[in-house]
């Protein structure tokens, strides 16, 4: 008898669960003592970590300063070309009078817990709705994009992996632009592109960005690199599959993304409106009465040329 | 009832190691063969303390479980119930069982709770590809004998009722 009521109360709460929002702020608060349970379940690893840090000796320790100061350096080198390239990049985008390419805030977080289902691939991250998170935000690491957040805490939110068999994000090949939508197949470092026509020039080291499609992800991200490509005449499509570039299963420090709330439409309007300004004020300050008569000056950006 | 609860903190900290070793972090290798530890105390204590622990400590357990995995509120809660009501209904003679019998019966027990978490799980659209549901139950049952020595010295050094 009180199987049955109970085994009612946990259909009805799953099913309540499951198409309905209603229970989200009961389940946000309960999430509370989740994160002291994660954080005391992954002490060993912590402690782990901690003694190997802790008795690594001078040499190493020597070894690896010198290894990190040889990679700052060449980060700086590819940062001044970066700073270049950006530049050029805003100044051609201005040529174009499309939207201005802005950088994207981010907030750093850690993991602390792994789902311990082993046929999900999500995690524990350390911020939460006081933090500013929301639903679908971004994460990424330091070598592409990790997932997006599905469901916030107070204190820790929660985060799919783009290898979930239920995940897929839109993508574009960064050599040539094709689009495809790259689906995740449950294995932490493996992504399949769906319904890539045979022909497509698509081949194997090829480099997939986001594309930004799906409103999701900011576009431009590195997402991952085609490691096999398989034209089997059999199959309708050929069988594209690619390796993340984000270390999916082994970092620690992850970057929650904050992009622009705004609609590409209204970006574009924003900074058609902020060039016309710049243009109006240097039309005042050069003030000659030979420019004066004309109307509005010849190259008035408008919305709608931003697509 | 007539006796008096004694010690019975005991229950509630071995309950809460068990919640605790279910979200530990593993290597990902063993993570497909996690015993279900939550189901294991539970059981024993289910055997041990009928009159004390029961159904409902079973779906309060499987509620703060599904909060911890973030799975559907729910579906930890009805196996554990599931489980806590075959181990209820079967207690009297799986008490008289030699170990390895015990063992057997709760390799079953298990094996369906497992089946039907893969069916919730498949309703919720996330399934996975092999008969690999089932070693988790196999592992349990395999663990059965070591957890039923250690917590039942536990039980009758702190004299547990």
């Amino acid at each position: 008898m009180r199987l049955l009521v109970f085994a009612v109360l946990s259909v009805a709460l799953m099913v309540v669960d499951a198409r309905f929002a209603l229970l989200q702020p009961l389940r946000a608060q309960l999430g509370l003592i989740a994160e002291p349970v994660y954080w005391v379940g992954r002490l060993p690893v912590r402690l782990w970590e901690g003694a190997t840090q802790g008795l690594s000796s001078r040499s190493e320790l020597a070894a690896e300063n010198e290894k990190l100061k040889a990679e700052q350096l060449m980060m700086q080198r590819r940062l001044q070309k970066l700073a270049a390239l950006t530049e050029q990049n805003v100044r051609l985008r201005e040529l174009l009078n499309s939207a201005a390419l802005v950088d994207d805030e981010v907030l750093a977080t850690e993991l602390i817990g792994i789902d311990p289902n082993p046929f999900t691939q999500r995690i524990l991250i350390d911020k939460g709705g006081k933090d500013g998170v929301v639903l679908g935000q971004p994460v990424l690491d330091a070598r592409g994009l990790m997932g997006q957040v599905v469901e916030v805490m107070p204190y820790s939110s929660r985060v799919l992996l783009l290898t979930d068999t239920t995940h897929s994000i839109p993508i574009q090949v960064n050599r040539n632009g094709l689009r495809a939508i790259a689906s995740g197949t449950g294995n932490p470092e493996r992504l399949e592109l769906r319904h890539v026509a045979d022909t497509a020039d698509i081949k194997e080291g090829d480099l997939l960005v986001s594309s930004g499609l799906g409103q999701r992800f900011p576009a431009g991200y590195p997402v991952a690199t085609v490691t096999e490509v398989i034209h089997d005449s059999g199959q309708p499509f050929a069988i594209v599959r690619a390796m993340p570039t984000a270390s999916l299963n082994r970092s620690r420090y992850m970057l929650l993304v904050f992009t622009d709330p705004r609609t590409p439409e209204q970006r574009a309007s924003d900074s058609a409106e902020a060039q016309e300004a710049l243009d109006r004020e240097i039309l005042q300050q050069a003030g000659t009465p030979a420019v004066a008569p004309t109307p509005a000056p010849a190259p008035t950006p408008q919305p709608e040329a931003a697509h | 009832m007539a006796v008096r609860a004694n010690n019975i903190w005991v229950v509630w900290l071995t309950l809460g190691l068990a919640l605790l070793l279910s979200v530990s972090s593993m290597p990902r290798f063993m993570e497909v063969g996690r015993p279900l530890w939550l189901a294991l105390f539970l059981t024993f204590w289910v055997l041990a303390l009928p009159h004390r622990v029961g159904m409902t400590t079973a779906w309060g357990l499987g509620i703060l479980a599904d909060v911890l995995n973030g799975s559907l509120l729910g579906q930890n809660a009805l196996m554990l119930t599931l489980i806590t009501f075959l181990v209820l209904t079967l207690h009297q003679r799986l008490r008289m069982f030699p170990m390895w019998q015990q063992s057997s019966v709760l390799l079953v027990v298990f094996g369906l709770a497992q089946l039907v978490q893969l069916w919730l799980n498949a309703l919720s659209g996330s399934r996975p590809p092999t008969l690999m549901f089932v070693l988790p139950a196999l592992v349990s049952a395999l663990l059965w004998p070591w957890i039923c020595v250690i917590l039942r010295g536990l039980q009758q050094r702190l004299g547990v009722n």
